[in-house]
């Protein structure tokens, strides 16, 4: 592509960008900033008393086992939200890959809970696995076994998960199926009459040919059960019981502004803005790959 | 109808990369100016400057008298069909051929004389109301040709537009291209890579290598006087032969046992033991009896190609490769010994270091 | 197909027929729920089948009957706020983002590569790791409780733009070279030739950007606390907290089937160019 299909206008590009350019200086950038800033503060609710610290709101939250409980809260809620998606995501597509008849009908029943809002699925689930007259403990029931998430912790982190992975299905199996259906059938053919069985075909020549989609996922994934799922926690169990289900972004909201502790919630976006751009960052140096400049 | 003139014309770019280092070229009114070269030669730089497209970074460029290095493309009344054609894909033909005119606040009713009858010469009416995807490779080739005559422009830009058809496509389209050229008697810029096209369409053909022009005239003068090494290598199919001699006098030494004698009075007369490089094209080689020749080419390869018939072989002592055009009724085997004597004529003598012709 | 082994193909579909059993099962929850009164969701099993309310749960939300859903606004009134905020942060932003998608592809000027920088910046910024300071930059510009605060906050995120850019750069070079040579200028080229070609890709944003747009929660629910913009989305959660007594779960799941409609539809209306635009965007 020659870099001089250009046109030579200095100053009309800039009334171009000017929109996005000023939204993102007044509702990200300044922000942003305003959260570094205030994450070295330690200030009262009211503005009255502000005391410069340094790193001691960091130093407080590292040594706090609350926080560490939430960072391992959150890792275990990503790591089961993502594997939960993806493994299903893909035993969907594989099996949607082959099919001939009724396939845009299985692709249409199967993609629309990307339309639904994590906090709607979560409400869902949550009813479903009401403890009382929920549909599945009912189930349990038979097998003898008693359910109640707002007991048992790890019933709840069950309920929270299965919520989030439910609405991602849709888009990792969108994505996997895109990826499957990319990949040359002579390939395949080729393995078969080299006497591979489908299982085999599938594990060893599929999966490694897959695998860009599958990071490129994983990566996506992790993104939505750190920082899009503040509404299934915030609609169902709130934290609990207990902190078990406190994820970071949970947290930050809570002290922020139920607990109305400035510089510590400060301090944990800027914890978690130094998470996200080193996901951004694995993104688009190892997935994407397109980003020259 | 214009003259174009490229005065000491420069290209530099951002980077440091001096594309052309002085190009000037006068174009006359109505003629056919064909610019041939190997990637990246300049030939589409240059090409591109006469259009707009490039910036020049020093140097005057004229069409018509007026020096038009600050004009837009737009402004300088120039049109160029481009390789890929740049056809715009949710337009039908009528409103890519429009389009231009359409820009120049042309009126509705003219504008449909004008498309309406440049379809009719590029026999393109019945696509009018299609979409560029709907068309061929040839047929597209035909619409991009249909938007830029029917601006009438000062001249005709043309950026190897042919070299995404196919080779007997390239053959018809190549003629109605220069058939076009005569009857607008437009003043046409050409860009080639490709030899052949560049010998029959030009009526001057310009030879540029590594951003300077290597030799301008019409091509039959520069395919039988070629004035560097580097147009007699380009111009021709098959190549010419060039081999290693030294020259004294008149005397051309090729081997211990090759010695040719030449008469050409414009030898340089102080020339003594100096390196050269002959050029003798293949055709121009007699296949004779032994007594008579020059030298004798062991026959390694044979390439039938149905009139004629080439002949690969090695220059006796050298590793350099000989190629022998003859004639194709005879049959030749693997390892045949091939007496060839050269025309004297024919004879092409280029100064080693330079590169530069010797002689006449 | 590579063998013909007809137990593999009733395996797939019936895996597949499972999945779909999965996907779907909350969705028949929610649709009987709704159609229930709530006297069955007391004690014992919640109803698996359709009851007899019918209709009229949608009714009594839609018109917020009797206060039904613990606020002064119906759904009606809830709704036609998230279709306010969905459209015009979809709107907005592919307004927004292919204006800068096309200074940025198609012009060279000075600090082109700090604004390209900036804008790729806010991809590693999304609302949740700002809350607070946002929060306070809104209230002090005096923008909580309004339209303007619920969507302009949210419009200029970079993926639009990185889609947009992308789709700019794959666009031949000639096009623009050949319509600069027909006299178009800037204004001109973009009309006439990028925003045709670029129909496909607006339109398979136009359903990912909406729906995020609808799906918002957590924003809404921290610069809001005037009822009258509320959105659907939002209030679910508040009577999940109905606190005393009985959840009313007949009433929350008639307003989340009303809450997921409109952008289901969108996502089945447009399926084909949705599913097409979220793979193209990722490569």
């Amino acid at each position: 592509m020659h870099d001089n299909a250009v046109f030579s206008h200095k100053v009309l590009p800039f009334f171009l960008l000017a929109p996005q350019l000023i939204i993102t200086l007044v509702f990200f950038i300044w922000p942003a900033g305003q959260a570094l800033y205030q994450s070295f503060l330690i200030e009262d609710a009211f503005g009255f008393s502000v005391e410069f610290v340094w790193f001691e709101n960091f130093i407080y939250l590292l040594e706090d086992p609350e926080y560490w409980n939430s960072v391992r809260v959150t890792f275990v809620f990503s790591a089961m939200v993502a594997l939960v998606g993806m493994i299903l995501a893909l035993l969907l597509a594989a099996m949607a890959d082959r099919v001939v008849k009724g396939a845009s009908a299985y692709k249409t029943l199967l993609i629309w809970p990307y339309a639904v809002a994590p906090v709607v699925a979560a409400v869902l689930w949550w009813l479903m696995f009401n403890p009382s007259m929920g549909v599945l403990p009912f189930w349990m029931g038979a097998f003898g076994y008693d359910w109640n998430h707002y007991v048992n912790s790890g019933e709840a982190m069950t309920v929270v998960v299965i919520a989030s992975a439910w609405k991602q299905i849709s888009y990792n199996f969108l994505f996997f199926l895109a990826g499957l259906q990319a990949i040359p059938r002579s390939l395949i053919e080729a393995a078969a009459i080299d006497g591979a069985s489908p299982f085999k075909r599938f594990w060893q020549i599929v999966f490694p040919l897959l695998s860009p989609t599958a990071f490129f996922l994983l990566v996506v994934n992790i993104v939505y059960a750190f920082f899009e799922t503040f509404g299934v926690i915030h609609a169902t169990t709130l934290g609990g019981p207990g902190s078990s289900t406190k994820t970071l972004v949970y947290k930050v909201y809570e002290d922020g502004f139920v607990g109305l502790d400035l510089g510590g919630s400060a301090a944990q976006s800027v914890i978690l803005m130094i998470i996200v751009i080193t996901l951004t960052v694995v993104q688009f140096r190892y997935v994407e790959k397109k980003v020259q400049y | 109808m214009a003259t174009v003139s490229l005065k000491n014309i420069k290209k530099t770019y951002a980077n440091g990369h001096q594309a052309i280092e002085n190009l000037n070229l006068d174009i006359t009114d109505g003629e056919m100016l064909v610019l041939v070269g190997p990637s990246g030669c300049g030939k589409s730089t240059s090409l591109r400057m006469v259009a707009g497209l490039e910036t020049i970074t020093g140097g005057d460029l004229y069409i018509d008298e007026v020096r038009v290095n600050d004009l837009e493309p737009s402004e300088r009344d120039i049109a160029m069909v481009f390789q890929n054609y740049a056809l715009y894909p949710h337009m039908t033909v009528f409103q890519n051929m429009a389009y231009g005119l359409k820009n120049r606040k042309v009126p509705k009713d003219e504008i449909q004389k004008k498309v309406e009858k440049a379809a009719e010469i590029l026999e393109i009416t019945n696509l009018l109301h299609n979409k560029p995807g709907q068309l061929s490779g040839g047929q597209r080739q035909r619409v991009a040709m249909g938007r830029a005559i029917v601006r009438n422009p000062k001249v005709f830009l043309f950026d190897e537009p042919l070299s995404n058809l196919d080779a007997k496509l390239r053959v018809q389209m190549r003629i109605e291209i220069k058939r076009l050229q005569q009857e607008f008697a437009t003043t046409a810029i050409y860009v080639t890579h490709d030899q052949v096209e560049a010998m029959t369409l030009a009526d001057r053909l310009v030879v540029m290598n590594e951003g300077n022009v290597e030799q301008v005239g019409p091509p039959i003068e520069l395919y039988e006087k070629p004035a560097t090494q580097f147009v007699a290598g380009f111009l021709g199919s098959p190549a010419m032969n060039f081999l290693d001699a030294s020259l004294n006098g008149n005397r051309l030494i090729l081997s211990p046992d090759v010695v040719l004698e030449l008469n050409d009075p414009n030898l340089p007369d102080d020339a003594h033991d100096l390196d050269v490089v002959l050029g003798i094209r293949p055709e121009h080689m007699e296949a004779c009896e032994e007594t008579e020749a020059d030298f004798t080419l062991s026959v390694d390869m044979i390439e039938p190609l149905g009139a004629d018939t080439l002949l690969y072989g090695y220059f006796p002592g050298t590793e350099a490769l000989i190629t022998s055009e003859q004639p194709g009724k005879q049959q030749f085997k693997r390892g045949h010994r091939l007496p060839l004597r050269v025309d004297r004529e024919r004879c092409h003598l280029f100064d080693k270091a330079t590169g530069k012709r010797l002689g006449s | 197909m590579v063998e013909n082994r007809p137990w593999l193909t009733v395996t797939r579909h019936l895996v597949l027929i499972l999945g779909v059993f999965i996907i779907g099962f909350p969705i028949w929850i929610a649709l009987v729920a709704s159609t229930n009164s709530s006297s069955e969701f007391v004690s014992g099993l919640m109803p698996l089948w359709f009851g007899e309310e019918g209709f009229g749960n949608f009714r009594r939300v839609l018109s917020n009957e009797e206060r039904v859903l613990g606020v002064s606004v119906s759904a009606s009134w809830m709704m036609w706020n998230s279709f306010i905020m969905a459209m015009v942060i979809a709107v907005g932003k592919i307004v927004i983002s292919i204006l800068s998608a096309y200074a940025i592809v198609y012009f060279r000027f000075p600090f082109r590569k700090t604004c390209f920088w900036l804008i790729f910046l806010t991809l590693m910024l999304p609302v949740e790791v700002r809350i607070l300071p946002t929060y306070e930059v809104v209230a002090s510009l005096g923008m909580l409780n309004s339209y303007a605060g619920l969507t302009i906050p949210l419009i200029a995120s970079a993926t639009a733009t990185f889609l947009f850019r992308q789709f700019f750069m794959s666009v031949p070079s000639s096009l623009m070279e050949a319509a600069r040579i027909d006299g178009a200028g800037p204004f001109k080229f973009f009309k006439d030739i990028l925003l045709p070609l670029s129909v496909n890709n607006i339109a398979a944003l136009f359903v990912i950007l909406f729906i995020y747009g609808w799906n918002q929660y957590l924003w809404p629910l921290l610069i809001t606390t005037d009822e009258d913009y509320y959105t659907i989305v939002m209030v679910i959660k508040r009577l999940m907290s109905a606190g005393e007594g009985n959840i009313p779960w007949n009433i929350i799941m008639t307003t989340t089937i009303l809450a997921m409609l409109p952008p289901v539809i969108v996502v089945l209306g447009m399926q084909k160019l949705f599913v097409k635009g979220l793979i193209e965007q990722e490569k």
